[in-house]
């Protein structure tokens, strides 16, 4: 069997994640910060833990800045529902995954921001002078993928993140597919204010984990509040990070997970994991590329791209493509339109989406391979196809 | 009770006054009211059941008609849901029965809580997935399973009475690949065949329900009547080695979704995939052949493509099948059990 949709959520998982959260489920397992007991501050310091290495990884000098919470759509609705306010603009992409599209669709129906979207080339790169255009001095929020989880494109994040800044308004990045595979500094050459993401994908924790940076002295109001510990005294949500958003009993068994994979992914170092799908990426386009009746949607080249590939077959829909793939060769790929379909709009592969293979760290060139002379076998005896 | 209407059964010593009014006190779940439901539903109610649950997903279709009694064309036309139009039949045809519709796909989310509410289970399954489900939830409730079958000339029948006799799975321990075995759809039915098994699941039914299990046949009952043949041959429990893994181990794979599994709609618009039910894997250039020309059948080494009726079904290796052209994940699994048979 062989595993290509590490962009929905990465599996295998390393050996340390599932050691980490065993350790927890047996020993740890106390509720964190509610007591100090033994089994309480032993969560706590693995809460803490995890909130600690998601901070390094993505550069973030204050762990408390970070909010833990249960995946990339959470974190994401954690900012929309923090940040805006009625009558705010906000610019997005045609680019973004549901969990962007649908909350600021939801908010701009209901009258409350007004709403626009920048333009893409056929790569689906986002134009930053198009963004550039739509900003107006009501413009509170910008919001758009680092990379397209349907298409794999790496944005010009330093480009948005210059015009973003200029114009004063607040980023905010959807680093799904980023995070673990590629460098993210949210410290870096220009400041990212907001950044989600979940802690099941690149950063090979077990689904049920995500994080919110939010950048220092940016208050948001919390999307969900109720029990922290700590100071149980007072009547509403506590005003300091990373409390203030934290409500509730978070998911420490899978934390432990988190912490023990973004360990992992250090060790082994995102340079590292990025060149290793770098390479297999740039196998699989060009053995795509030498079958006919195979289009490669997205960039063409591995380079300004993730794992993620997507493309389309001659006379097979994606999903019968997906269904042979899975049912006669076990190769597991995603087909339709990732949960992304104005993206797909944009690009031109609606209504019937694409076949989408993603690439993660335990990945081999066997795997590619054994893609490429599934589809070229399907491919042919596609071409021959006879009626009955 | 109404001595008049049931005066010439009463009559029966088999039955009796004391009998009559077991009937009346009993419910039965119709599972399925296709060919089989329609006819052993309205031989129940007129003998008097006090109440009929009465499940089916589907709505009447034309073809259904030369054999499921209790529609008409006027149902057909508008369409209704078979579990309506029967109920609305049947309150008709007795007053004194209760006749509750279920317009939904029985799965393994609904249908314990179904079977634990009545007395017995009628099987009018059209396919073998619901046939094991059903089986199991027959058998974890304790509730009698009157199960039948028929398709072309030949029919069916045999009854399991939980920790007496062999199961479902005693019987048939596998589902057989898709499109393995006739269906309706690809071979035909003839209406009187579906009649008679109907009847005599009925009659089987209303012996446990006045008190009469002894009295209920322990054989499995087959007959061809346009050959003019019936046989009845001995099921026992399959207790050799670790036994029957429903009704001897208790193990109820299908209740608790570790076999089979929901209808479940991919990403995108309008394509619902229905898991293989089966181990055994399709012969897909077979089953092209075997398919009626309308079906447009068109076959690779790795999928068969064909079209049913306003839907485009795609079967794979694995026995996995795509349903495009319906949103609703029920008519998806119809249209797979029609053509199918899982």
């Amino acid at each position: 069997m062989i595993y290509l949709d590490n962009a929905a959520t990465t599996f295998p998982k390393p050996e340390a994640v599932h050691q980490a959260m065993e350790h927890f489920a047996r020993n740890d397992a106390g509720n964190p910060g509610r007591s100090g007991h033994h089994w309480a501050t032993a969560a706590s310091g693995e809460v803490e833990g995890a909130r600690q290495e998601v901070a390094r990884l993505i550069g973030a000098p204050d762990p408390s800045r970070v909010a833990l919470c249960l995946n990339a759509t959470d974190a994401l609705s954690m900012a929309f529902h923090g940040i805006l306010r009625p009558g705010d603009h906000v610019v997005t992409s045609r680019m973004e995954h549901n969990s962007v599209v649908r909350p600021l669709n939801a908010l701009a129906r209901a009258g409350l921001i007004d709403l626009d979207r920048a333009d893409n080339d056929m790569t689906g790169c986002i134009d930053p002078d198009s963004l550039r255009r739509l900003m107006r001095p009501s413009t509170r929020l910008v919001a758009m993928t680092w990379a397209s989880n349907a298409f794999g494109t790496i944005q010009p994040i330093d480009q948005i993140a210059e015009v973003v800044k200029t114009q004063g308004a607040l980023l905010l990045l959807d680093a799904s597919q980023a995070v673990g595979s590629i460098d993210v500094d949210v410290a870096g050459r220009v400041p990212i204010d907001l950044l989600a993401f979940p802690g099941h994908k690149g950063l090979m924790g077990p689904m049920g984990t995500g994080a919110l940076y939010i950048r220092a002295g940016l208050d948001l109001a919390p999307w969900r509040e109720g029990g922290t510990g700590g100071d149980s005294t007072l009547p509403v949500q506590p005003l300091a990070m990373p409390h203030r958003m934290e409500g509730g009993t978070p998911n420490a068994h899978g934390l432990a997970g988190l912490r023990a994979g973004c360990r992992w992914v250090m060790e082994r170092g995102v340079g590292a994991i990025r060149e290793h799908e770098r390479l297999l990426a740039a196998r699989l386009l060009a053995g795509l590329s030498s079958i006919d009746g195979v289009s490669i949607h997205g960039p063409a080249g591995a380079n300004g791209r993730t794992g993620a590939i997507s493309f389309t077959l001659k006379d097979l829909d994606p999903h019968d493509a997906a269904g042979a793939l899975d049912a006669t060769f076990g190769i597991a790929v995603r087909a339709g339109l990732h949960c992304a379909p104005e993206a797909h709009a944009s690009l031109g592969t609606l209504p019937a989406g694409t076949v989408r293979a993603s690439l993660g760290p335990f990945n081999t060139t066997n795997d590619v391979d054994h893609l490429i002379d599934a589809l070229a076998g399907m491919l042919a005896s596609t071409a021959k196809m006879s009626a009955c | 009770m109404d001595h008049g209407r049931y005066r010439r059964q009463t009559r029966l010593p088999e039955i009796g006054e004391d009998g009559q009014q077991r009937l009346l006190d009993s419910s039965v779940l119709v599972a399925g009211c296709g060919a089989l439901g329609s006819v052993a539903a309205m031989l129940l109610a007129r003998a008097g059941v006090g109440r009929l649950v009465l499940a089916d997903r589907d709505v009447v279709e034309r073809q259904n008609l030369h054999r499921q009694v209790l529609y008409d064309d006027e149902d057909a036309d508008i369409p209704t849901p078979k579990a309506q139009a029967a109920a609305r039949r049947l309150s008709r045809a007795n007053p004194d029965v209760l006749c509750e519709a279920v317009v939904a796909d029985l799965d393994r989310t609904n249908v314990l809580a179904l079977v634990e509410s009545v007395d017995l289970v009628i099987d009018g399954a059209d396919n073998f997935e619901l046939r094991f489900l059903l089986n199991e939830a027959c058998v974890r409730a304790g509730r009698p399973f009157v199960s039948g079958g028929a398709v072309g000339t030949y029919g069916i029948q045999f009854t399991v009475l939980p920790g007496q006799t062999a199961c479902y799975a005693c019987v048939v321990d596998e589902p057989p690949a898709p499109g393995s075995t006739p269906t309706c759809e690809t071979a035909g039915i003839l209406p009187m065949v579906s009649t008679m098994v109907a009847a005599t699941q009925a009659t089987e039914a209303v012996k446990i329900l006045v008190g009469h299990s002894d009295r209920v046949r322990r054989t499995l009952l087959s007959m061809d009547p346009w050959i003019g043949t019936r046989s009845e041959v001995a099921i026992t429990r399959a207790t050799v080695g670790d036994g029957c893994p429903v009704c001897v181990q208790h193990r109820f794979d299908w209740l608790e979704g570790r076999r089979g599994g929901q209808a479940l709609r991919l990403c995108g618009r309008d394509v619902i995939q229905v898991p293989p039910s089966a181990g055994a894997r399709p012969d897909l250039a077979k089953l092209a052949a075997s398919l009626p020309t309308a079906a447009h059948a068109v076959v690779t080494p790795f999928l068969l493509r064909f079209v049913a009726g306003a839907c485009e079904v795609t079967l794979f290796a694995d026995g996995r099948a795509l349903v495009r052209g319906t949103e609703d994940p029920a008519r998806a699994r119809a249209v797979v059990a029609e053509y199918l048979g899982m």
